[in-house]
């Protein structure tokens, strides 16, 4: 017997996790885009979608952050830290390809110096996954080794049911089983079957990609122009990825106050590396888009032994001139054959 | 940080030194500083430069810094007066192992603006100066105006301890200059320092490093011997920002000063 969360109970989980002081985040359709965001009721969310536009990295890694407040005075500074707004939040409706994303980031923003607002967002925030059961040509998972149903970087993993009428429920962690505590009595026990997952063909062999990638002979590979001649340098493939992180500093403000922001910055763009004297030591955007490749699939996993890719496609989805990973790591299979 | 003192070495170059305003701060960097570290140094409302600390480990009551006046932040740094605050997040980075250079001949090798670097290595090492051997220095602007720490250099061509081998690209001399002309790569094959126990110490734009690794190699250096700083571009100096990577070596965590031998296993198509 499993626990089991049908759907139209799903407000009443909404009103109780709201009560208990949690902010109830979900996929939901903005304009015209679907995101993640707060909701008041559990209408507002949308299970319809395969993925939302954009990732839940926005969640714990904002595109623009304020780090600290100043003010000029005559005789000295006055500076104030600008902690995250704190406060525990549950995302209800991640997808395993979003949520293994952010425990692909924790390493790198926890070696050495860590990253207080990235963590402080991660503590208080309960992660519910669905498992999909939709997937389109985009998604490439299981190419990543993964699966619709990955569990990693989840508190709790939903399996819906069949004909939508709930979810099968798997506590995974201490902060999950915390979260649907507040729920116990709303949840029902049941032997209905998940409904099936979504198949997604695997798509590169990639393995035989990071072989290619991890021989420096490969560096200088004609290859890298080719695929990226179309590249515009847009930067959308980094900003909605869920695990791409590079971020810039920058000040806002007037002469005598103002902010210290960290806001998200893109290996795509030219002025990334650009040296004061005018040497660019990644001056095209093929050196560019190799950066991006090599970090995801060779630097990244050589310092914390995990790919920085959780296999979530929307680079390629959003591409304008229809690029991606995919199509790169698939044309790199074909190379190693 | 408190600006204490200016000078204005070559045109657009100017050297800072900094007070540190909070003790416990102060105490911070004097444990940790080595020479060859950087720093963030910044003005609110402008932003954040990288540049090396000038001064060396051995004089740690203050920081120096010198920089190119070139984008905003720098040009905030130029405005500000003695007596104004500015931010220094620091020091980040690796060192020149000092101690391991030891009873060995020193050869420091800079161009231009790169001297500042060098310029803490070199203190450093004649601030104990008997734990070395001979001290060579070999150093090239683009023009007399150009190059900086003058006074400096005028210091170590008095000093009966330290060779100072000074030069200036062809065209860039005055009517009154004595020392070389010639670019630095020529003028080091030249004054054909001898790699016996010797390390070179080179800090210079990416093409003077280029072809003084070649010079070194025809001189019999070994790649091991040699150290070099890598200058990228950085924004937290933390190891997260994500751009001051030489595939796949983090300049601002694993450098910023490297030995050839480690830096010909980067890959060139990223320098």
């Amino acid at each position: 017997m499993t626990k089991i969360l049908f759907s139209d109970k799903l407000d009443n989980c909404v009103e109780r996790w709201k009560s208990a002081g949690l902010t109830v985040i979900g996929p939901v359709q903005r304009a015209n885009i679907s995101t993640y965001a707060a909701v008041e009721h559990a209408a507002e969310l949308d299970f319809g979608l395969v993925l939302p536009d954009r990732s839940i990295k926005d969640l714990f890694f904002p595109q623009s952050e304020p780090m600290l407040r100043y003010t000029i005075k005559k005789e000295s500074i006055d500076t104030d830290e600008c902690l995250p707004p704190s406060g525990p939040r549950i995302i209800f409706g991640a997808r395993p390809c979003d949520a293994s994303g952010m425990a692909i980031d924790d390493p790198l923003f926890g070696w050495d110096y860590k990253d207080e607002y990235w963590f402080q967002r991660r503590n208080e925030t309960v992660i519910v996954t669905i498992a999909c059961t939709k997937a389109d040509d985009f998604c490439m998972c299981t190419s990543l080794k993964m699966a619709p149903d990955s569990t990693k970087g989840s508190d709790i993993m939903l399996r819906p049911l069949a004909g939508n009428k709930g979810w099968l429920v798997e506590e995974l962690t201490d902060r999950g089983r915390e979260a649907f505590k507040t729920i116990a009595d709303i949840l029902q026990e049941s032997s209905d079957p998940a409904a099936p997952l979504a198949v997604v063909e695997k798509k590169f062999d990639l393995d035989a990609c990071v072989a290619w990638l991890q021989n420096p002979e490969n560096f200088e590979s004609r290859f890298w122009k080719e695929i990226s001649m179309r590249c515009i340098g847009c930067a959308s493939c980094t900003y909605l990825c869920p695990t791409c992180h590079c971020f810039d500093i920058q000040d806002e403000g007037d002469t005598y106050t103002g902010i210290r922001r960290k806001n998200w910055d893109s290996c795509s763009f030219a002025l990334f590396t650009m040296h004061t004297s005018g040497h660019n030591p990644r001056s095209t955007q093929s050196a560019r888009w190799r950066q991006r490749i090599m970090h995801k699939f060779n630097y990244f996993p050589g310092k914390f032994s995990v790919n920085s890719c959780s296999g979530c496609g929307r680079c390629s989805r959003q591409c304008p001139v229809d690029m991606g990973i995919t199509e790169t790591l698939q044309e790199i299979s074909k190379l190693s054959l | 940080m408190k600006i204490v003192g200016r000078h204005d070495e070559a045109p657009g170059v100017r050297t800072m030194k900094l007070e540190f305003q909070d003790p416990a701060d102060h105490e911070i960097f004097k444990e940790t500083f080595r020479t060859g570290m950087f720093g963030l140094y910044g003005v609110y409302g402008e932003g954040e430069s990288t540049f090396c600390v000038a001064s060396p480990e051995t004089r740690k009551d203050y920081i120096e810094c010198t920089f190119r006046q070139s984008g905003r932040v720098t040009s905030a740094l130029v405005n500000a007066d003695i007596g104004d605050l500015i931010t220094f997040r620091g020091p980040y980075g690796n060192r020149f192992p000092i101690e391991e250079f030891h009873g060995k001949n020193l050869l420091f090798v800079s161009g231009g603006i790169a001297l500042p670097p060098t310029r803490s290595v070199i203190w450093s090492c004649l601030d104990q100066r008997e734990k070395f051997g001979k001290v060579t220095i070999v150093y090239g602007a683009r023009s007399v105006a150009d190059l900086v720490y003058k006074h400096e250099l005028e210091e170590w061509q008095e000093r009966s301890d330290v060779d100072l081998v000074l030069t200036v690209d062809p065209g860039g001399e005055s009517p009154d200059w004595k020392n070389r002309v010639g670019f630095v790569p020529t003028v080091l094959e030249e004054a054909a320092p001898s790699p016996d126990n010797c390390i070179a110490v080179i800090c210079g734009p990416p093409i003077m490093i280029k072809f003084t690794l070649i010079s070194l190699k025809k001189l019999g250096f070994d790649e091991s011997n040699v150290y070099t700083t890598l200058e990228n571009r950085m924004k937290c100096g933390l190891g997260k920002c994500g751009r001051c990577n030489v595939g796949s070596v983090y300049v601002c965590k694993e450098g910023p000063v490297f030995t050839a031998a480690e830096v010909s296993l980067m890959p060139a198509g990223d320098l």
